[in-house]
């Protein structure tokens, strides 16, 4: 009885050193989300705002942003963003890891060190790229000159194509370390005398890579694939500071559209509804996430 | 055709000056800001970049000290502030994580790992209306509240496992002592911990200094502006100051890069198991 009674007090304990955090979540971002789905079938605009009464519109918000070319080129340039930065910061990332688990001196420091990219201010970040790729004294532009690749210079940031692949290559700036960082934990849970192994058998290291790293590292693969798709898909501050989703809206993804149409255009209902198709987006994925790493038993 | 064969240590030199290539390659943009705040807005407007100053100046940061009291007081309150808010509620999270058997925990734990990955822009809009109607935007409280969600999470998933693999007997004897459990938490497992909570308390710093979104869109009044929406409004208007531009950036990052410098062995260690496993 007496320690029955203790062992509830300590389960009473417990919820209260959790739940603050979990209500705080649940105030701060959970009703937020929900609050969102409501405003986005209502009639809210700068006029309306203040109002406590608004009207219900149904689908309209939707159906106005469905039929607008904008979202439904932001739409595609935040998967084409996406997909361009998965590439590049996991291969490239993937380099790095293999490079970096090998056993030289200054492996250790220098991986460490190149993930300084991660932890900067993306605003940063993207004031760095957009001066490195300017067009008149841009140093990209002198380099590419020099070596004689371009013959005048390339207005990177002002054409809608070039400006996209900018974009991707600063973001894969900041994604790559993150990727090798990932990847370099789950090549060193690879034992090594599989290796070994296998190179008795006479092996190559081609087909070491193939049929030994590559399916032992599966499940980080599918981790930090899912992850980065999540952390890229989401992007705001990179975009909105280098383009501002220009030129015109080559580069406007759904974020920095969501973000114009409540704060520049005073259309809150249409704002929140295009944030609720990138949460749809979002959520779609990080369900695929949560069923791997629950098979993987890490929670 | 020969084939070469080197020594394990003439192996060793060549990857690591391999390794050097790589990483000057790669941090080449960080070089970049650095020298070209100490270049005069002449020279980095010549034809042909340089790559060292040649006259070496401090004249960008000068112009900028008077307009960065406000900015950059405004920026530590936001961060110290977020700092202290999520270290609050997620350490205890953490720890009550992962000492005892409550019902819901995996729930609890699901409700962090999705809301870790949600982002500013999703409740930028809802959050606005909300904090319009509780009369908080161009507070300090805004930015705080808000950033506080980022890091939350992202600590509670880091610390948990540390907890977790910490051994029970230590609280466990402090009980008998006398202790309660508040006490042993605050006395024996926070101690004990100490490395991984000082690491989460600088992730949750960074990730409020380096915030733009919750910043700029609930703080529009100049006199409350952070650092970082300050640099971006600067820009806009002096497009082509590339030499303070650059300066303000530098000093920018310079939390971050002195925090990483100093912590870097445990910031590594905290990003993997606070982003993966959960």
């Amino acid at each position: 009885m007496q320690s029955n009674k203790r062992a509830r007090k300590e389960l009473l304990i417990g919820y209260c050193f959790i739940i603050p955090a979990v209500v705080y979540m649940l105030l701060f971002i959970g009703y937020p989300i929900i609050y969102n789905w409501i405003i986005s079938f209502q009639d809210v605009t700068a006029k309306t705002l203040g109002s406590s009464v608004r009207d219900i519109i149904g689908f309209n918000n939707y159906r106005a942003i469905f039929t607008n070319v904008t979202f439904r080129r932001a739409l595609l340039n935040t998967f084409i963003y996406t997909v361009g930065c998965l590439v590049i910061q996991f291969s490239l990332g993937f380099l790095f890891a293999m490079f970096f688990t090998k056993k030289f001196k200054l492996s250790k420091p220098i991986r460490g060190f190149i993930i300084i990219s991660w932890m900067l201010p993306v605003t940063v970040t993207a004031l760095i790229f957009r001066f490195m790729f300017a067009e008149g004294n841009g140093i990209v532009n002198a380099i590419l000159l020099n070596l004689g690749l371009i013959s005048e210079p390339v207005g990177w940031l002002l054409q809608g194509g070039t400006a996209m692949l900018v974009l991707i290559i600063a973001n894969s700036w900041v994604g790559i370390p993150f990727n090798m960082l990932l990847l370099t934990t789950g090549l060193n849970h690879i034992p090594e005398d599989i290796y070994e192994a296998a190179s008795i058998d006479g092996a190559t290291g081609i087909q070491k890579f193939f049929k030994i790293t590559i399916p032992l590292l599966k499940p980080t693969i599918m981790s930090v694939l899912v992850l980065g798709f999540v952390l890229t898909f989401k992007v705001f501050d990179l975009v909105y500071v280098m383009t501002g989703g220009g030129p015109v809206d080559a580069t406007e993804v759904l974020s920095t559209y969501s973000y114009k149409l409540s704060f520049q255009l005073f259309r809150f209902g249409e704002g929140a509804a295009v944030a609720n198709v990138l949460f749809v987006c979002l959520f779609l994925v990080a369900l695929v996430y949560l069923k791997t790493i629950s098979k993987d038993e890490v929670i | 055709m020969k084939k070469v064969h080197f020594s394990q240590k003439q192996m060793s030199i060549l990857l690591s000056i391999l390794a050097i290539l790589i990483a000057a390659v790669f941090l080449f943009p960080l070089y970049w800001i650095v020298v070209n705040s100490f270049k005069l807005d002449s020279e980095i407007f010549a034809s042909v970049p340089t790559l060292w100053p040649k006259a070496f100046t401090l004249k960008a940061y000068q112009e900028q000290l008077s307009s960065l009291t406000i900015t950059l007081k405004n920026s530590i309150i936001i961060a110290i502030g977020s700092m202290i808010l999520s270290l609050c509620l997620s350490v205890p999270a953490a720890y009550g994580l992962a000492r005892f058997k409550v019902k819901g925990m995996k729930l609890f734990i699901l409700v962090f790992l999705i809301t870790q990955m949600l982002p500013a822009s999703l409740v930028l809009t809802p959050l606005f209306l909300i904090f319009s109607n509780l009369g908080i935007l161009n507070t300090y409280l805004a930015p705080i509240l808000s950033t506080a969600t980022i890091s939350i999470p992202f600590i509670v998933l880091m610390l948990r496992p540390g907890f977790l693999s910490m051994p029970k007997d230590l609280e466990d004897a402090a009980r008998i002592d006398g202790c309660n459990v508040i006490s042993a938490f605050l006395r024996v497992a926070i101690p004990i911990a100490k490395p991984t909570v000082i690491t989460a308390a600088c992730f949750s710093f960074v990730y409020a200094w380096n915030d733009l979104a919750y910043s700029m869109t609930f703080n529009t009044k100049e006199s409350m502006r952070p650092m970082t929406s300050a640099i971006y409004t600067f820009m806009n208007q002096y497009g082509t100051k590339w030499n303070s531009i650059m300066a303000y950036g530098v000093l920018l990052i310079l939390p971050c890069c002195i925090i990483f410098v100093t912590m870097q062995k445990h910031i590594v260690k905290g990003m993997t198991s606070g982003s993966v496993k959960g």
